[in-house]
């Protein structure tokens, strides 16, 4: 059993691991970074849809690494038959569709908003919706920072309150125009624009973390269309993985050990003393360290908490609100199908992920008097499941009267391969406290860890009213498009969907929230908790590019705040 | 092209090359098989020969499936996508070669999965049609997979109908759409069905500003790009 000691260690090194490691070992703290997965290269990534699409070689086996869900307390539970997080260096930065939102101004105030505009009675009385602790204002030089170093690719819409044609004009201002200028349109984002704007909307490049430009000596985008699902073959998507990690490489502070899975954080009365972890070959390993970071995706950030509790926490470390693990978020992605009959439109060309974008129904950028919901969603075109190849495709509901199977559908996909575009609208949906993460009594994983349980079902009165409304848009949107054949996409049964938030919910009271702003632990001072687990609310867009602002915070106060004087920082 | 994208092409292919190096192994593995299985003729049978014939007809297998289960596979398969002229289907990908070699690699914990649901569906098509599935004429097997489907089979506990008839969907459609280092999509016979490039390193501006198919490069594949890099490309 090894013993070391840090400055600081990092429990994961994805969106939150890259950037805390690269800016806290610039900052002149020694680091170790625990990545349960490999550092890949990349060199190591292949154009093969059926490795890294199907077979999801980035994400955690659902095998080895179980996650289990169940609707509601007394239902049965399953194991999710497929995992969509990060499984290495980089997390889900590496496979990701690198679609890179700041979040809206009203998104941080979601309550409060909804309360003056609409009254506390529109709010649905099960939600547990707060605003969050720090303002879009409080955010947006993190953003910035954020959107710089990493090189993210884009048209401003508001620049200082100053609104500029192109952009998303219901963006929060900006204090100045993207790094880089916007992708090249492909055919779904011109029929897409065509379409939205008959319909009076708002339509724009969907800004990605991707290089329209070669960038810091990375490479331009060659629009190969293997990009959500697969890494970038150049490095051309700005993944953690080549644009941090080599940064934090650079400081000489920092120390990535992979295949080191952390199970507890150690802790003594009030105070974290570093963290216990199993390394490639089995060994149980410890570090001690003055300050711990908890960079995980959601699912581990709640689990380690829970795993690490002691006769000081009970509960599960930090966890004397009992707020640790209640409020879990997910996107639904409802899906219209667009075919058209005159023309190809070559779908599997260019990023995969939600090339163009409508935000007029997102957020509070609509009057929703009426309509028996609050919050919305970012409507995109792009690819069936966010990857344009013909296994995605086959995947993919066909159109009504026509079957999975057989000759007939073997027709339809000889003829709509190409002349096909999809629709998602990735919907907010609302916090509620019986929706949770917690330890599965029965399913271990391969370390001998209690799996991660979700109570989870998504199809509750707002959302499922979302959800229909989102879809008669998209429908619309489809057919102003010119499109043929519109057609739904099904609806999942309730089960988690994309980009999970909450677990260690953020906020100003200790009693109702597990952390403050900072990440940092109400109850454990040298304990920082950061990414989409923080989130009160999740807001209709791609969460990020938010994780790694409220990183760069983060890493910003540890060290010229924290650092000169330990202790709460609120 | 400009000497800009010369050599940025260059640059591109030297990547793929390289990052096709760690995979050498499966390459051999799956290029090996596929040498192996003597090429099909185009010809689409009828239903009536692809059932007399189809034991002796299926080829590249080996790995796993016996020889009456490769036959129900395939048959099975080709029912999903059929040929027709001009129209590749299963047997023209070599789904079957797919499938065989998937389950004595990546998924060997389906081996079991299918030993027990091709038992039942052969004890559900001796019951309803006193046959076998691959003595079936093509209109009762559609009608057996269609049960399936609907999960009203009757002898399925493990797997269940609907849980097989997914599963074996799902693998026809990877062995017809799966680069075909992994031994099926044969010849490109899934990606010309569909009209997909394949592993193309890059688009131009003007494919993606065309309303028409992409023909401006040949498809493509990972071996391809392999041999590529190892004659120094």
């Amino acid at each position: 059993m090894a013993i070391e000691k840090t400055d600081v260690v990092i429990v994961g090194m994805g969106a939150v691991g890259g950037v805390m490691a690269a800016e806290l070992g610039k900052a002149g703290l020694k680091v170790i970074g625990l990545e349960r997965g490999p550092r890949l290269k990349t060199a190591d990534f292949q154009l093969d849809e059926l490795r890294y699409f199907q077979r999801k070689d980035l994400r955690p086996s659902p095998k080895t690494q179980p996650v289990t869900w169940r609707p509601n307390a007394n239902a049965a539970t399953i194991r999710l038959p497929q995992l969509d997080y990060g499984n290495q260096a980089g997390g889900g930065t590496v496979h990701y569709g690198a679609v890179s939102w700041r979040l809206h101004e009203d998104d941080f105030r979601a309550r409060t908003q909804t309360i003056e505009r609409y009254g506390l009675s529109a709010i649905p009385q099960d939600s547990s919706l707060a605003d969050w602790p720090l303002s879009y204002h409080d955010l947006e030089s993190f953003y910035d920072k954020a959107e710089y170093d990493i090189g993210v690719a884009g048209k401003a819409g508001n620049i200082q309150g100053r609104k500029i044609e192109g952009g998303n004009p219901f963006e929060a201002p900006r204090q100045r125009e993207y790094p880089l200028p916007p992708l090249t349109k492909d055919q779904p984002s011109i029929l897409f624009e065509a379409g939205a704007q008959k319909l009076g909307l708002h339509p724009f490049s969907t800004p990605h973390a991707i290089l329209s430009q070669p960038y810091k000596g990375r490479p331009a985008c060659v629009y190969c269309t293997y990009c959500q699902a697969f890494g970038c073959y150049i490095g051309a998507k700005s993944s953690i993985l080549v644009a941090k990690l080599p940064e934090a490489d650079a400081t000489g502070n920092v120390i990535i050990k992979t295949g080191a899975m952390c199970y507890r954080v150690n802790s003594r009365g009030k105070r974290v003393t570093g963290v216990s972890y199993y390394g490639p070959d089995g060994s149980d390993n410890t570090i001690e360290a003055e300050i711990v970071v908890l960079g995980t995706f959601i699912y581990d950030n709640t689990r380690l908490l829970l795993l690490s509790k002691t006769d000081t926490f009970p509960n599960g470390l930090a966890n004397s609100s009992g707020e640790v693990g209640r409020h879990l978020m997910t996107h639904v992605m409802p899906n219209v199908f667009v075919g058209f009959d005159d023309r190809h439109v070559n779908t599997y060309m260019g990023p995969s992920a939600q090339k163009y974008t409508v935000d007029d129904f997102n957020a509070d950028n609509f009057d929703h008097g009426g309509l028996g919901f609050i919050r919305g969603s970012q409507i995109s075109v792009g690819t069936p499941n966010l990857e344009g190849g013909p296994i995605s495709f086959s995947t993919a509901a066909p159109p009504p009267g026509v079957p999975r199977w057989g000759a007939s559908y073997r027709d339809y996909l000889a003829k709509y391969f190409t002349r096909f575009a999809a629709m998602v609208a990735q919907t907010e949906t609302l916090p509620y406290a019986d929706q949770t993460i917690d330890l599965d009594p029965a399913v271990r994983d391969q370390w001998g860890l209690p799996a991660p349980r979700l109570t989870y079902d998504w199809r509750r009165p707002n959302e499922t009213a979302t959800v229909e409304f989102m879809m008669k848009k998209m429908e619309e949107i489809g057919r102003a498009m010119g499109g043929n054949l519109v057609w739904r996409g099904p609806l999942s049964p309730g089960m988690p969907g994309a980009h999970h938030e909450g677990g260690t919910r953020m906020g100003n009271d200790p009693n109702t929230s597990v952390v403050n702003h900072y990440g940092q632990s109400w109850d454990v001072h040298n304990l920082f908790i950061v990414g989409s687990s923080t989130f009160p609310s999740m807001s209709g867009f791609n969460p990020t590019l938010t994780i790694e602002a409220l990183a760069y915070m983060s890493a910003d106060a540890i060290a010229n705040k924290y650092k000169k004087s330990p202790g709460a920082l609120l | 092209m400009s000497e800009h994208d010369e050599g940025r092409r260059a640059f591109i292919v030297g990547a793929v090359g390289a990052g096709a190096v760690a995979s050498t192994a499966l390459v051999q593995t799956a290029y090996a098989k596929t040498q192996k299985a003597k090429t099909v003729t185009a010809k689409t049978p009828t239903a009536v020969e692809a059932a007399d014939r189809a034991v002796e007809a299926v080829e590249g297998h080996g790995v796993f499936f016996n020889d009456e289960h490769a036959a129900t596979v395939e048959a099975f398969a080709e029912r999903l996508m059929p040929g027709a002229p001009g129209k590749p289907g299963a047997r023209d990908a070599n789904v079957i070669n797919y499938i065989d070699l998937a389950l004595a690699g990546a998924y060997a914990d389906q081996q079991d999965f299918y030993r027990r649901g091709l038992a039942q569906l052969d004890a559900y098509c001796r019951k309803t049609h006193n046959q076998p599935f691959v003595k079936l004429s093509a209109a009762q097997q559609d009608e057996v997979i269609g049960a399936l489907e609907q999960g009203k089979a009757s002898e399925f506990e493990f797997p269940t109908a609907q849980a097989f008839f997914n599963t074996l969907r799902a693998h026809t459609m990877e062995g017809m759409f799966a680069d075909p280092v992994y031994g099926g999509n044969r010849d490109f016979a899934g990606w010309r069905l569909v009209g997909f490039p394949g592993a193309q390193l890059f688009y131009t501006q003007a494919d993606l500003a065309n309303q028409q198919a992409f023909t401006r490069a040949p498809i493509t594949g990972l071996q391809a790009r392999a041999k590529a890099h190892s004659k120094g490309a």
